[in-house]
């Protein structure tokens, strides 16, 4: 039937069945290209023909070699043309279809006269097109025009000159850096385009001489500079300029401070929150100076603009990190938020309270997030995930609402990222909180009853296998595990006879009735599930083999004593050669290879996973202990006391990173190397650190163990180990050497000479300091065990601290002297208070429990006092404690 | 680094993407993220409302413009702030050569045109023009008027 006739308004229904590009199709295009070649040039048809090659282009599509050879020729054919509409599209289409070098040529003539033209137009964009698709050779020849369009009164011309030279900066600096008198001249323009161009590219020019960046910020922040986005240039480089510089230490003045605060008051948001940000990331930022920065932070929180409040709350969470009552005055604000459209910003509105909020207002706040995570994505849900997490370990006494939340949330649907970020901080929570572990372990249980996941599922047996004989009442968890025998996947059922074995190898009450289900096993239908019941019902003692009451825990608690990675390849190797003899374990290497750079420095990797929690719930320690054990060299040490958190001993983006981790046992100290190699062109080998121990005399050097070959961005690490007194906190400081042999590689092969130089890499200073005898171990209720240690041990004294800039930095220094662990957020100081209880707790070396009650008070001068009471299991450990804080 | 600038239809379907700095096998994944970022989130927002998320540190700023999305992602300097700023300039740019928020056929009538803008607005990932009428005259080939 015919459509009923309807009058078309102007475009609007023709769009829906008619694209100007509808069928498309680059063979037809390239045809059309022809029309380039013709001799009496139709400029508004050859237009319309580039717009849809650039379309074909913009549109993924690619050209052969030769196509795109045939249509740069043809293109270059429009230069003949005066249109001008379409000399603006040939230049766009050459920078698009970039030739190569030895087509270049045919167009340079034609580019090089449109350079000196007297029309400006055709020299910046001639400009452009040239810089694009120069190599180096063809720039020495127009060098001299472009150091002249610098400085060219149209600022079109200067800044198509100006960005040219930021580009080709990369490749050819050389000859960049000689334009520096020229690009100074441009800084000073009256352009606000130009100078932004000029300030960035005078800057990459000098950025590594300190001095003169130094002094290209004092000349600017003097003068004006027109352009907001030059402003916030400035800024940054004021910023890089006073961190190098640090501050005034007989005013106590920072230098730039009064700029960056004056910017404060600038007309462009961008330039006001550009320096809020800068002021904020001050190293050792003090309230007086983060207080303007935090004003104006809160009144974009509520602007109308989302990227202001997001720019302002992700700041604001940053801040909180370090100075979370800085930011407390913001709460009421940030509040209003978690209702914001926007998720990312309600998101980072929510994880800012979590950290800033106090014990009280955690019950309130749970509140408003349980409404929140039902609309939230999981990505997102995992940051809240893990700000609670944090939030728990803060504040242990709270945890029985936190789990609460998390087992809620573990009920409802969500995906494996979330639903595992959820059940490793329910098990770092039971780990860290004794108290918390009982009904941790039961929501735990509850959550497999209907868990989609295998990984999950298995993860929580293991962990309920090592945990749950533990408790006051084992026997309730027996329901759950053998459910899974029953209900689940063979991965699950036979991750569950293993546990039932565990609770079998712990409980000797339960082991009758446990051999009553591992029996039933046997039936299973999956070989894997029948083979672990009849070994565990063999190891405990039903069948005829039975083993040691020792061996069988050793059996099934032990730790693989290989690491996995290799055990797999071995595994894979003995299959590939078939032989009769059996697979033994003691060949499988056990040192662990290194690995490559988990993230990499590209962006985009993966970016719907924002941020990721580790991937399984072994901390860092365990790994440490691990690695070490797996060195013969130091198998004999003993076991590890503590790890220390990487010290840094370069500065960022040198040619070598390294850091060194401290490892300390009770008669040596390992200082494990952590280096990356950041030159692409460089192998090396034979690497080692060179240790000068002339300030630590206690120590003496028993071992190294050299790293063999350090590829590019591959870490790896090289161990010096050193003999101490046993059982003795000594300390002292260590020089460090970097010492290798430096091969060139070929970067097109990745092949390295044979031949290498012996080098020498200076790395800075550390120190093995008394905190590093001390274990971060909290405790759930301080006050229980402050008094269940007895009086008897408790050592008393006062001290003067001096003069100090508040009672927050007092008790963050004693803090990091003692290395111990605060109790229920004491760390954190109310502002203006002037007396303050910070409660410390920590596991001395030899492993001695200790509790430490810090009580501080300032006075109109800030002046600072503190009276330290420490109790501990061993009276000589807490007086140990005071010679610390008297020596420090 | 301005890292992207990419302009979908509402299907989803490009019509435009300019990367800088991106290595070729990640563009895809990076197409097909933000296609999706906008496809959860782009429903019911008003003509150049910004929206704003960040993975890392890396930013992404994106906003609807009659039948079209609009994204672009920075990284380092190009933060969120001076992204809004980019895409106030290319959205104010498309509406001038349009002359209205456009429908995807306009967008389409008009695209040698907004090829130009953009060449004009982002020069292998550094901003390089922000103000609209500079950027008409621009691509006529004709100087500034300030000039």
């Amino acid at each position: 039937m015919a459509q009923p006739l309807v009058k078309k308004d102007d475009d609007r229904d023709e769009e829906a069945d008619y694209s100007p590009f509808l069928g498309i199709e680059k063979g037809a295009v390239l045809q059309e290209a022809r029309v380039f070649n013709d001799p009496q040039l139709d400029a508004r048809r050859c237009s319309q023909v580039i717009t849809k090659l650039l379309y074909l282009l913009n549109q993924g599509e690619t050209f052969t070699k030769f196509e795109a050879t045939e249509v740069f020729f043809a293109v270059t054919k429009l230069f003949q043309s005066r249109d001008i509409g379409l000399r603006r599209m040939v230049y766009l289409m050459i920078k698009e279809l970039s030739p190569c070098a030895d087509e270049v040529i045919i167009v340079t003539s034609s580019l090089m006269k449109d350079m000196n033209s007297r029309t400006d137009m055709y020299r910046a964009n001639a400009i452009r097109v040239l810089c694009r698709i120069t190599d180096g050779t063809l720039l020495t020849q127009i060098e001299r025009y472009l150091k002249q369009a610098i400085v060219d009164k149209n600022p079109v011309v200067a800044s198509a000159a100006l960005v040219s030279g930021i580009h080709l900066l990369q490749t050819t600096p050389e000859i960049v850096k000689r334009w520096s008198n020229e690009v100074q001249e441009a800084v000073q323009s009256r352009a606000a385009l130009v100078q932004f161009h000029a300030l960035a590219l005078l800057h990459q020019i000098r950025q590594n001489d300190r001095l003169a960046v130094s002094k290209l910020v004092t000349s600017l922040t003097k003068g004006s500079v027109r352009s907001p986005l030059a402003q916030c240039l400035l800024i940054r480089y004021t910023s890089q300029v006073i961190r190098e510089s640090g501050v005034n230490t007989q005013t106590g003045d920072r230098p730039f401070y009064d700029y960056l605060e004056g910017c404060l008051r600038h007309k462009a948001e961008m330039v006001i929150f550009e320096a809020a940000r800068a002021i904020t990331e001050l190293s050792n930022v003090t309230t007086r100076e983060l207080t303007p920065a935090i004003t104006v932070l809160q009144l974009f929180l509520s602007s109308s603009k989302p990227v202001l409040r997001f720019a302002a709350v992700r700041t604001l969470n940053k801040v909180a990190m370090t100075h979370p009552m800085a930011v407390t005055n913001c709460n009421i604000d940030m509040e209003s938020l978690i209702s914001d459209q926007n998720r990312s910003i309600a998101t980072l509105a929510i994880t800012t309270l979590l950290k800033t909020g106090n014990e009280s207002s955690v019950d309130r706040l749970m509140k408003q997030i349980t409404s929140f995570m039902s609309d939230i994505a999981d990505e997102f849900k995992i940051v809240v995930v893990e700000a609670i997490r944090s939030l728990c370990l803060k504040f242990p006494l709270k945890y029985r609402s936190l789990m609460n939340f998390l087992s809620s949330i573990l009920r409802e649907e969500g995906g494996f990222e979330f639903k595992k970020a959820i059940v490793d901080s329910i098990v770092i929570l039971i780990r860290d909180i004794p108290d918390a572990k009982e009904s941790g372990l039961l929501h735990l249980c509850e959550f497999i009853e209907d868990c989609e996941f295998t990984y999950l599922s298995t993860q929580i047996l293991h962990f309920l296998g090592n945990e749950g004989p533990k408790t006051s009442d084992p026997s309730k968890y027996i329901r759950y595990i053998y459910n899974r025998v029953i209900l689940e996947n063979a991965t699950v059922r036979a991750s569950a006879v293993s546990t039932l074995a565990k609770f079998g190898a712990m409980i000797d009450s339960l082991k009758p009735r446990i051999f009553v289900l591992l029996r039933r096993c046997l039936f299973d239908t999956d070989d894997e599930v029948r083979d672990r019941a009849t070994l565990y019902l063999n190891t405990l003692g039903d069948g005829s083999v039975s083993e040691t009451d020792k061996d069988v825990k050793e059996f099934l608690f032990g730790s693989l004593d290989v690491p996995l990675t290799n055990m797999e390849t071995s595994l894979k190797n003995y299959i590939q050669d078939p032989t009769e003899e059996p697979f033994d374990i003691n060949s499988v290497p056990k040192e662990v290879k290194s690995q490559p750079l988990a993230e990499k420095k590209a962006p985009g990797k993966k970016p719907t996973g924002l941020g990721a929690p580790p991937s399984a719930p072994t901390s860092t320690d365990d790994a440490y202990e691990r690695l070490l054990s797996s060195i013969p060299e130091f198998a004999s040490f003993g076991k590890l006391f503590k790890s220390s958190a990487p010290v840094e001993l370069t500065e960022s983006e040198t040619e070598y990173a390294v850091n060194v981790v401290k490892h300390i046992f009770d008669r040596h100290v390992v200082f494990q190397y952590n280096c990356t190699n950041t030159i692409p062109e460089q192998l090396l080998e034979n690497v080692t650190v060179i240790v000068d121990a002339s300030e630590a005399e206690e120590f003496s050097e028993v071992g190294t163990k050299p790293l063999r070959s350090l590829p590019y961005d591959t870490p790896a690490q090289t161990f010096v180990a050193f003999e101490k007194p046993e059982g003795v906190p000594a300390v002292g400081k260590f020089s460090n050497m970097l010492r290798f042999t430096v091969k060139e590689v070929d970067p097109s092969t990745g092949e390295a000479e044979d031949d290498g130089v012996e080098d020498e890499y200076q790395l800075e200073d550390f120190e093995v300091a008394a905190a590093d005898y001390i274990l971060k171990v909290g405790v759930s209720n301080f006050k229980n065990a402050w008094e269940s240690m007895g009086a008897d041990s408790e050592r008393i004294d006062e001290y003067g601290l001096g003069p100090r800039e508040s009672l927050t930095e007092a008790v963050n220094a004693v803090i990091n002297l003692l290395g111990m662990q605060p109790c229920e957020g004491t760390e954190v100081v109310p502002s203006n208070s002037r007396s303050h209880t910070c409660l410390l707790s920590g596991v001395y070396i030899g492993n001695m429990k200790v509790l430490v009650r810090l009580s501080f008070g300032i006075d109109g001068t800030k002046e600072v006092a503190m009276k330290l009471a420490v109790r501990s299991e061993d009276e000589n450990v807490s007086d140990a404690i005071h010679e610390i804080v008297a020596s420090g | 680094m301005l890292l992207a600038v990419l302009i979908a239809n509402s299907e989803g379907n490009i019509l435009v993407e300019r990367f800088n700095g991106v290595p070729a096998e990640e563009r895809l994944h990076w197409r097909s993220f933000l296609v999706k970022l906008g496809a959860d989130n782009l429903r019911g927002v008003k003509n150049e409302e910004l929206l704003v998320a960040n993975h890392k540190s890396v930013y992404i700023v994106y906003t609807v413009l009659g039948d079209v999305s609009i994204f672009v992602v920075g990284k380092d300097e190009y933060d969120e702030l001076a992204l809004s700023e980019a895409i106030f300039v290319i959205t104010s740019a498309l509406k001038d050569v349009c002359g209205k928020p456009p429908t995807e056929r306009l967008f389409l009538d008009k695209y040698g045109k907004i090829c130009l803008c953009l060449d004009e607005i982002v020069w292998k990932g550094l901003l390089e023009n922000t103000d609209k009428d500079r950027i008409k005259r621009l691509i006529r080939l004709k100087p500034p008027t300030e000039f």
